[in-house]
């Protein structure tokens, strides 16, 4: 089984710093990713910023507060307002996390780490279900960076999350900075998690830089990305082939061309490797 | 093996209880022992620390937000005094919708309860909310002048006007509008001392610009039957037992040129 995306190319995250300089239309930019939830709003510059940057390139929704792996009820009012976001801005497809994000009636908006169990598996398995049913679409999801692990999970995270798009029928968000952080974190090999994820189901990957904080890896989008992580993108693209690609930067956000640059740099990347495959190919 | 639900029961719990005050840090919140022993130390990091990565993100990302909510709350107390506040208030209200917009929408009650110091400051919390509300509030198309001269004067009285949903109106204790534009441009020297005195203030947007003003008895009495929708006579009428007809009259002339000229009024929908 695969997702059936379309492939946009080398995008950027929409952020409020770079509208000014977005809206005088030289940059050139493949596609955006919104952060749904900033977007759930009635009306003023959010709303019309949206409209005007789906003017300029195509559109594509990624939630932090789907809570897929939360064992509280899904939350039908934002189930309600996703879907709305969705009618009106027509995104290429709509993404969030895998994890729980919060318990309890209370979000921590945070992303939080399951225990790679079947019970977890039976669990996030079965909200997919429901989820896309209630959205009448496929989604994606995204592995996260995480700082612990637990004891009793019996499946490493790529097996886990392989075994989510298989039995949902979802698709992968892979990000590539992520698997990285999380590699480093947990002492796992990023390589065999790319190898063992099954190649039709990634629709799309995110590049983000991270913070070093001497213990471990921190997924702070606030930087470049890492050589290290370019080498993982390399192998990813090899592995999986032309996949739309964003990147993200959330916090010291600079200025536009430099987003832009590092979404080029992507593109250069990707197709070095897709021209030695082919020559290696011939 | 321990439950999803209730793994992720006690995680929660190990985070709220991670919203100690900023200055205990040194000394973390236990951790209990259940959750410990279902999460793996490894290299440098044992259990504890692994969990205290989130809760510090926790309580980092949350005051982060209420911060950007209440730049002049901020400006007022320092940073510092405000991070103890906005944690303190995290622990009282965590959040409970899915979007960080709402996170700080009872912090002005809660620091009104606090017995704020300075007093002002729940007060400053409230236009400071308010301005965030006008901000993403549903569009309107407006009600301008010219839309007006194009009606014959004889059917003016049954006119009914209407504000834009991106209007609110805050009573205060305190020249909150003052406060609010010197905690914007801090000067030197001690901070100026201010003195409580009602002020009605009305907040809106026009564009995508968010402006508030101080406004006089007339206006606070005339806005809320705005809201509803009320035709120009009905305006008139409700300030007559105070006032001579045109006084009245005259009165609401003067502010619905001020209206159309700040975009306060919607167009009714055809």
């Amino acid at each position: 089984m695969t997702i059936a995306v379309p492939f946009l190319g080398h995008g950027i995250g929409l952020r409020t710093k770079h509208f000014p300089a977005l809206w005088d239309g030289t940059a050139r930019v493949d596609w955006f990713e919104a952060i749904s939830e900033n977007f759930m709003v009635d009306g003023g510059r959010p709303r019309a910023a949206l409209e005007r940057a789906r003017g300029i390139a195509p559109l594509v929704l990624h939630g932090v507060s789907l809570s897929i792996g939360s064992t509280d009820p899904l939350d039908d009012a934002y189930l309600l307002a996703l879907g709305a976001l969705a009618r009106r801005t027509e995104p290429a497809w709509i993404s969030d996390h895998l994890c729980w994000s919060g318990i309890g009636e209370h979000y921590a908006h945070d992303l939080l780490p399951l225990p790679y169990t079947e019970e977890a598996l039976e669990h996030v398995v079965r909200r997919v279900v429901t989820v896309q049913a209630r959205l009448g679409r496929q989604i994606l999801l995204e592995n996260v960076s995480s700082y612990l692990t637990y004891t009793h999970s019996t499946l490493t995270e790529w097996e886990f999350l392989g075994a989510v798009a298989e039995r949902a029928d979802c698709g992968l968000l892979l990000d590539v900075n992520n698997v990285y952080v999380s590699a480093m974190n947990h002492g796992f090999d990023a390589r065999a998690y790319l190898a063992g994820l099954p190649a039709g189901r990634v629709g799309q990957i995110h590049l983000a830089g991270h913070t070093d904080m001497g213990t471990h890896l921190l997924d702070t989008h606030d930087g470049p990305v890492i050589d290290a992580v370019w080498d993982l993108y390399r192998q990813a693209v090899r592995r999986f082939g032309r996949v739309s690609t964003l990147v993200e930067w959330d916090d010291h956000i600079p200025e536009l061309d430099v987003v832009c640059a590092e979404a080029e740099r992507a593109r250069a990347v990707e197709a070095l490797v897709l021209e030695a495959a082919n020559a290696a190919a011939a | 093996m321990l439950p999803l639900r209730e793994l992720q029961i006690r995680f929660g719990a190990a985070l709220a209880a991670g919203l100690g005050e900023p200055d205990a840090a040194d000394a973390p919140a236990p951790i209990d022992r259940t959750l410990l022993g279902l999460v793996s130390g490894r290299g440098d990091l044992a259990a504890a620390p692994r969990i205290q990565i989130y809760r510090d993100m926790y309580r980092a990302r949350l005051v982060d937000v209420l911060r950007e909510d209440y730049p002049r709350v901020v400006a007022t107390l320092g940073d510092e005094e405000f991070e103890i506040l906005a944690t303190r208030y995290l622990g009282h209200h965590p959040s409970t919708h899915p979007s960080v917009r709402y996170l700080g929408d009872r912090f002005a009650d809660f620091v009104d309860a606090e017995g704020p110091e300075p007093p002002f400051l729940a007060d400053l919390a409230r236009l400071e909310w308010a301005r965030g509300a006008a901000f993403d509030a549903p569009d309107a198309e407006l009600l301008r002048e010219a839309d007006l001269q194009a009606i014959p004067p004889a059917e003016w009285p049954a006119l009914e006007l209407r504000s834009i949903p991106a209007c609110r109106i805050l009573d205060c204790a305190w020249p909150v509008h003052e406060i609010w534009a010197a905690a914007g441009r801090p000067a030197p020297g001690e901070p100026p001392s201010w003195e409580p005195r009602a002020v009605a203030i009305r907040v809106w947007r026009e564009g995508y610009e968010v402006s508030h003003a101080a406004i006089g008895a007339v206006e606070r009495r005339l806005l809320p039957l705005l809201e509803r929708g009320a035709p120009l006579s009905v305006l008139c009428a409700a300030l007559e037992d105070d006032l001579e007809p045109e006084v009245a009259a005259r009165e609401v002339g003067g502010l619905l040129l001020r209206w159309l000229e700040d975009g306060l009024l919607a167009r009714r929908a055809a």
